[in-house]
């Protein structure tokens, strides 16, 4: 079977920032409160 | 069948394509529709919708509102179940353009009925329409996902299953955000919020569905060998139809395994923060007495390290969905559910104690580890499902298994409610009104634990022959 293209990794990457930002806003802010557990 | 822009044909990726690209398309997708699980950040807006600064004469009650919770799984449920074939036949990426239309579209309706006032349009809308959109959103990339992952079936579900588990982390916030921006004298800001909601998930599931590619019949892996065939394997090679696989046993086995995995986890969902207050009270903020004897203040200071506990746990929950479903790559999903049960077991039954003992650390990491399990059984489930009935059915029987889930959402609360009313009715304090629960949840892993346990191969029976599979293949092109 044909193995991915180098210039396919750059499309993986932008896709993957994509999703991967808004994702991990959601995360810091869901920290933001959860350390209010540990205060 | 579909045609042009959305039909299969149209999505078979060609030589060379990165399958890598695959899992955030189906991220995008899951990460919009898991904003169900964070509508409750509308409901104190919603229920003064009216009266804008207090709630008015004829304002929504929040429990009225919370209906819309019932819906969304209901729905979600019940369209994966009728839909699941439907999306086999159409294609990842004609199911993932409906779910846009239904999920955004049922926000738009959702703002037609703040707008109006009239909550049936906000039930039809979010809780029908988008429901709907869930249930095809949810199982769209499933056996696609599966297809291209031979190799790591569970990573490859559990990533777009994390994102489900995630979807409320970004949507709750920005939706606060939005209704801050706004919000008037004269609005609280959710119709315009809802608006600006549908149109940003609409865009972002598009785009998901579009980023949907097939591999090409044959399609495998560079480098990869597939197993070895075994009669006794617990990985079949061979494939079932939707409609034979629920007449075996094994899909009503796993129906019961996901059943009581999610009953458990939504029972202990609903009264992990209640239960951290109750059981702690003072000692949460340094100070000595029980929940009912503090001032405003402090119970203000104690719930909001419930909500911090509360955010911890979801943090738990979406990681436990890639942690487990790749492990269980390795270990075998059988044994992945073993753990799930028999280690849930203990550590459901080991929460009173660590309330008594008074350690927190303890309590909290019990709770965390549990739910790790409940999202690594949702994101677990559709690799099991694979290596039982086979790949090319595997969506449309993921979708008729999630009735399951439904069936949890209604068992789960249920069961928490009851119990802990029926224990304070008879004089139970408030804080050991959770113990019985645990263990009666725990009771509920047992019941998963035996049914895992009895999970076999698929009989030769149900098994299509090659004509079968050759006739299925051919109607899909």
């Amino acid at each position: 079977m044909q193995r991915p293209s180098a210039s396919s990794w750059a499309a993986v990457a932008v896709a993957w920032l994509l999703v991967a930002i808004p994702l991990g806003w959601g995360i810091y802010k869901t920290l933001q409160t959860a350390v209010k557990l540990f205060r | 069948m579909s045609s042009g822009l959305l039909s299969r044909e149209r999505i078979i990726a060609g030589p060379g394509f990165n399958r890598w690209l695959v899992p955030p398309a189906a991220l995008a997708i899951h990460l919009s529709i898991g904003m169900a699980y964070g509508f409750s950040v509308f409901w104190l807006p919603l229920s003064r919708a009216i009266g804008i600064t207090t709630a008015a004469s004829g304002d929504w009650k929040i429990s009225t509102l919370g209906w819309m919770f019932t819906l969304f799984f209901v729905f979600l449920g019940s369209s994966a179940a009728l839909f699941g074939r439907w999306v086999e036949r159409e294609g990842p990426r004609t199911a993932g353009v409906v779910a846009a239309f239904c999920w955004g579209g049922g926000f738009l309706i959702s703002a037609l009925g703040v707008h109006l006032h009239q909550i049936l349009l906000l039930w039809i809308g979010s809780g029908v329409i988008g429901g709907c959109g869930l249930g095809l959103g949810y199982i769209s990339p499933v056996s696609t996902l599966i297809k291209w992952f031979p190799d790591r079936r569970g990573m490859a579900t559990g990533m777009a299953i994390m994102g489900f588990g995630g979807g409320a982390m970004i949507g709750s916030p920005l939706a606060n955000l939005l209704m801050n921006h706004f919000k008037t004298p004269t609005s609280v800001g959710v119709q315009e919020t809802f608006v600006a909601m549908g149109a940003i998930y609409f865009v972002a599931m598009l785009a998901g569905a579009f980023g949907y590619r097939l591999p090409a019949p044959g399609w495998q892996p560079a480098g990869w060998t597939p197993p070895v065939p075994q009669h006794t394997a617990m990985i079949t090679t061979r494939q079932v139809h939707v409609n034979q696989a629920i007449r075996t046993p094994q899909f009503w086995l796993l129906w019961v395994v996901l059943w009581m995995n999610v009953s458990a986890g939504i029972g202990v969902i609903g009264m992990a923060s209640p239960m951290l207050q109750e059981v702690f009270g003072g000692k949460l903020i340094g100070v000595a007495g029980a929940l009912r004897d503090l001032t405003e203040d402090q119970r203000t200071q104690v719930a909001t390290i419930g909500a911090g506990f509360a955010a911890l746990l979801s943090l738990f929950n979406i990681g436990g969905r890639i942690f487990w479903a790749s492990l269980s790559d390795y270990l075998g999903r059988k044994r992945t559910y073993v753990i799930f049960f028999a280690l849930g077991f203990v550590l459901y039954c080991s929460a009173p104690t660590a309330g008594r003992a008074g350690v927190i650390p303890l309590f909290v990491a019990v709770f965390c580890i549990i739910l790790t399990m409940y999202g690594g059984g949702f994101a677990t489930i559709p690799a099991y499902l694979a290596d039982m009935f086979g790949t090319v059915h595997v969506g449309a029987i993921h979708g008729r298994l999630l009735t399951a889930w439904s069936a949890a959402g209604i068992l789960g609360p249920i069961l928490v409610n009851y119990i802990r009313e029926f224990q304070i009715d008879r004089g139970v304090p408030a804080a050991q009104a959770y113990n019985t629960t645990m263990y009666v949840l725990a009771g509920l892993l047992v019941i998963g634990f035996i049914a895992n346990a009895r999970v076999r191969p698929v009989a030769e029976r149900y098994f299509m022959n090659d004509a079968q599979l050759a006739q299925e293949l051919a109607g899909k092109r």
